[in-house]
């Protein structure tokens, strides 16, 4: 729905959706400069609105003026009183000053810190490197703090998240495709492999191929000569390492499923590529088609 | 105790220096700056041992668990206190580590107090770090509360003002961008979409991006206020952790005494440990003499409890050179390595594993007899490796080495072989060193003129009657019958009960008997 004929923005709707049902949102993307960060602010800035603490971190180096590999601007994260982050001891600002509460896991920008934020500040937000470690720090942000757990991520380290009740939020937009249908079928693709279903014994067929480790193509080819019409699982989403064409046949061909799902709950839009920028409106359009997911452009207001 | 890597693994000292590693960082760095102890140091090494088998008997092992649980929660808070010497100034995560540091110091003491250890043992409570850091420290972290300095409050209120002006000013502007165009501007940036409003926007917008289809704008709030309270706050801020870090510079000394009664703390707990799990004496400690009663080769002993077998203790009572023949599998280098073992212990303030004993403290323990990594680094063989060896040991050989001989020139052709182990005995004998060797060549002892120990073995206890070719069935049999006592061997020769233990380790029956013809007919 466009925003015109909705009752509430495109930002609240999205955090209804994302936080509605579940203590933490992860932000992830498609591509660099997708939109991610802009997503996770907006989701920020929703609750800051509803007075609700929240507690922040961030799967990586994020928040800096500039991205430290393309030097692309990105937005700074903006930090509210009681506002619970998680970020390296050594990215902890000096002022104004936060509570500390607890540390935990090393990284190489030095122990994570599990801070409260006591005075509005603006700063930089680096989680802990591995994926086991970001599982500790978002169930240790939830243990801290009564409110939701944002999580600013990475599309491949979100494999720790599998089985859990954190919700999903797939960032995507020009920065991965020079033409809306191009952004589209590449969302299209993440969203159907990391949206694959969890094991259902009373649906399996008679045959059940077990995959462990990554499915790739190789996999996917054998596969498609061996097991046909058969029930295969494999242990997340993640470990899907085919895209496109191959992986839509493999889906027609098997029944695809995983031992701990992923609950991806929406996508978002960013129409502002490197090399361009294309339409808001149709490009959220486009992307809700491709998907089937709830997707919102959270700068420009629109749903669909 | 040795720098040989063969001694180290064969005596079991590597395996002893794991079992005694302290579960903290100081108590590893205290370890790391005590040396073994050597020749004339028998009082504190006696003191230390004396020390620990006194706490072993008095301490509950549950609450030497738990201290020692402490222990290893205790952070380290040396980097951070040297930097406040060096005139840094400290983070608010430094004094949240710090505070860590006086909690879990705290934490020891009632650890210690409750598993009744001694008050003038107990880590000291650092009343003047835990005093300098409380105003900031509730719930266990830490913030740089209003108290630890006077301009703290007013710049901190000052701020908050300043913020609340600004962010007035954005809602203005806010209100205005909504009433222009329809569009709510949340967050740092916005959109507006041409087709929704394509007229100016509003003063204080600023446009980021323009496409054909929309702009990108952002409320710019000028707030000359916020920057100058920031940097007010900043400056109050930087001054209260200066004064706190020079109150934690102060308090370096009662930091560093705590941390090295800690460490002495975590050394002696660890050897507490030990010997409440395997026992320990207190030896006599005799320049002339390794004798002890009842004693585990514990790396062993843990092995075998491991696979559900029953150690049996040894005796030996050795001064200067022996040799010691006896049956294979009947412990003759478990004997040696036994000896190098509570050696070892006694040198690194470890009650010995023993009943009772009476030790030396040596120089060096050393091993000859196959071969090791750096052997076969070298690419000597079995027998080099053992000649070198054996040359090396003869080039240190005193009253305070133990050279722990086992089966020397087995690999040679064995008359040579037995007049070599002859004469090496011979001169380790005139050295005046401590020696254990083990042989199954005959009449050694006899020939070099030193005592001849041998295991007691099989003997009369004859396995015939069990016939089995599971392994482990034969294992257990012979552990059951064999006798491992050391004896004296008076004019016995050096018996192995090869045929014997071959035919209960499921060789060929007929290959057996035909083997038993020939030594019998031989004999």
């Amino acid at each position: 729905l466009p925003r015109s004929s909705s009752s509430i923005s495109a930002p609240e709707a999205l955090y209804a959706l994302a936080l509605g049902a579940a203590r933490s949102a992860i932000v992830v993307g498609t591509a660099k400069n997708a939109g991610k960060t802009t997503t996770f602010n907006a989701l920020r800035a929703v609750a800051q609105r509803r007075g609700v603490a929240i507690a922040v971190t961030s799967i990586g180096r994020d928040g800096e003026p500039s991205d430290a590999l393309d030097a692309e601007p990105k937005p700074r994260v903006r930090l509210v009183p009681g506002t619970l982050v998680a970020l390296p001891a050594g990215l902890v600002p000096r002022s104004p000053a936060l509570a500390i509460l607890d540390a935990g896991a090393e990284s190489a920008l030095g122990t994570t810190v599990f801070a409260r934020v006591m005075l509005p500040t603006t700063c930089e937000i680096a989680g802990p490197p591995t994926a086991r470690a970001m599982r500790a720090t978002i169930d240790r942000l939830r243990a801290l703090g009564d409110g939701p757990v944002l999580v600013d991520g990475a599309i491949d380290r979100i494999a720790v998240l599998a089985g859990g009740d954190d919700a999903i939020v797939l960032a995507t937009g020009a920065a991965s495709g020079a033409t809306i249908a191009r952004v589209a079928a590449i969302a299209a693709d993440a969203v159907a492999r990391l949206t694959l279903p969890g094991r259902d014994p009373a649906r399996e067929r008679e045959r059940v191929v077990i995959v462990t480790g990554a499915l790739d193509a190789r996999d996917a080819e054998e596969l498609l000569d061996g097991a046909r019409g058969a029930t295969v699982v494999v242990e997340d989403p993640t470990r899907i390492a085919v895209r496109g064409a191959l992986f839509e046949k493999l889906r027609a061909a098997v029944d695809l499923r995983c031992e701990r799902p992923l609950r991806v709950v929406a996508c978002t839009t960013s129409p502002v590529g490197r090399d361009g920028a294309l339409a808001p409106r149709a490009l959220v359009e486009a992307v809700a088609r491709a998907t089937g997911l709830p997707t919102f452009d959270v700068v420009a207001d629109l749903a669909a | 105790v040795t720098d040989d890597a063969t001694a180290a693994e064969r005596i079991g000292l590597d395996w002893l220096r794991s079992a005694i590693a302290p579960v903290g960082a100081f108590g590893r760095r205290h370890d790391d700056g005590v040396v073994p102890y050597g020749p004339g140091r028998e009082p504190e090494a006696r003191a230390e041992i004396a020390d620990v088998v006194a706490l072993a008997e008095r301490l509950d092992p549950d609450g030497v668990a738990r201290v020692r649980a402490a222990l290893r929660a205790v952070p380290e808070p040396g980097p951070i206190v040297a930097r406040a010497r060096a005139g840094d100034s400290l983070g608010d995560v430094d004094f949240y580590e710090l505070g860590r540091f006086v909690d879990a110091v705290a934490a020891l003491g009632r650890a210690w107090d409750a598993a009744s250890g001694e008050p003038e043992r107990r880590p000291p409570p650092l009343d003047g770090l835990r005093d300098a850091l409380a105003p900031g420290r509730q719930g266990g972290g830490f913030y740089l509360t209003d108290a630890f300095g006077d301009g703290l409050a007013p710049a901190r209120a000052a701020l908050a003002a300043a913020e609340a002006e600004a962010e007035a000013r954005r809602e203005a502007i806010a209100a205005r961008v909504r009433d222009a165009t329809g569009v709510d501007p949340v967050g740092e940036e916005f959109v507006v979409l041409r087709d929704v409003y394509a007229g100016p926007l509003p003063p204080d917008v600023l446009v980021v991006r323009e496409t054909p289809t929309y702009r990108t704008a952002a409320i710019r709030v000028l707030a000359p206020e916020r920057d100058a309270a920031l940097a007010r706050l900043s400056v109050e801020e930087e001054i209260a952790r200066r004064a706190l870090t020079e109150r934690v510079a102060r308090e370096a000394g009662a930091v560093s005494a705590a941390t090295g009664i800690l460490g002495a703390l975590d050394r002696t707990l660890a050897r507490v440990a030990f010997a409440q799990r395997w026992g320990g004496c207190v030896p006599q400690f005799a320049p002339d003499r390794i004798a002890f009663e009842e004693a585990t080769f514990v790396p062993l002993a843990d092995a075998l409890a491991a696979r559900g077998h029953r150690y049996t203790p040894l005796s030996l009572d050795l001064r200067g050179v022996a040799v010691l023949t006896g049956p294979n599998m009947g412990g003759k280098s478990a004997a040696l390595a036994t000896a190098g073992f509570l050696c070892a212990c006694v040198s690194l303030g470890v009650p010995p594993p023993a009943r009772a004993a009476s030790l030396p403290l040596l120089d060096a323990v050393l091993w000859i007899g196959g071969d090791g990594p750096s052997d076969r680094a070298r690419l000597l063989s079995s027998y080099a490796a053992e000649v070198v060896r054996a040359r090396d040991a003869l080039g240190v050989a005193s009253p305070r080495t133990l050279l722990l001989v086992d089966e020397f020139a087995r690999t040679t052709g064995p008359r040579e072989g037995r007049a070599l182990l002859v004469a090496l005995v011979e001169a380790l004998r005139a050295r005046g060193a401590f020696a254990l060797v083990a042989t199954h060549f005959d009449d050694v002892a006899a020939a070099a003129l030193v005592p001849h120990l041998r295991i007691a073995g099989l003997g009369e206890r004859t396995l015939r009657a069990i016939g089995t070719h599971d392994l482990d069935a034969a294992l257990d049999a012979i552990n059951a019958a064999m006798d491992y006592r050391i004896v004296d061997a008076g004019e016995a020769t050096a018996a192995s009960d090869a045929l014997e233990l071959a035919r209960l380790l499921g060789l060929e029956t007929a290959i057996v008997d035909r083997a038993r013809a020939l030594f019998d007919g031989e004999r």
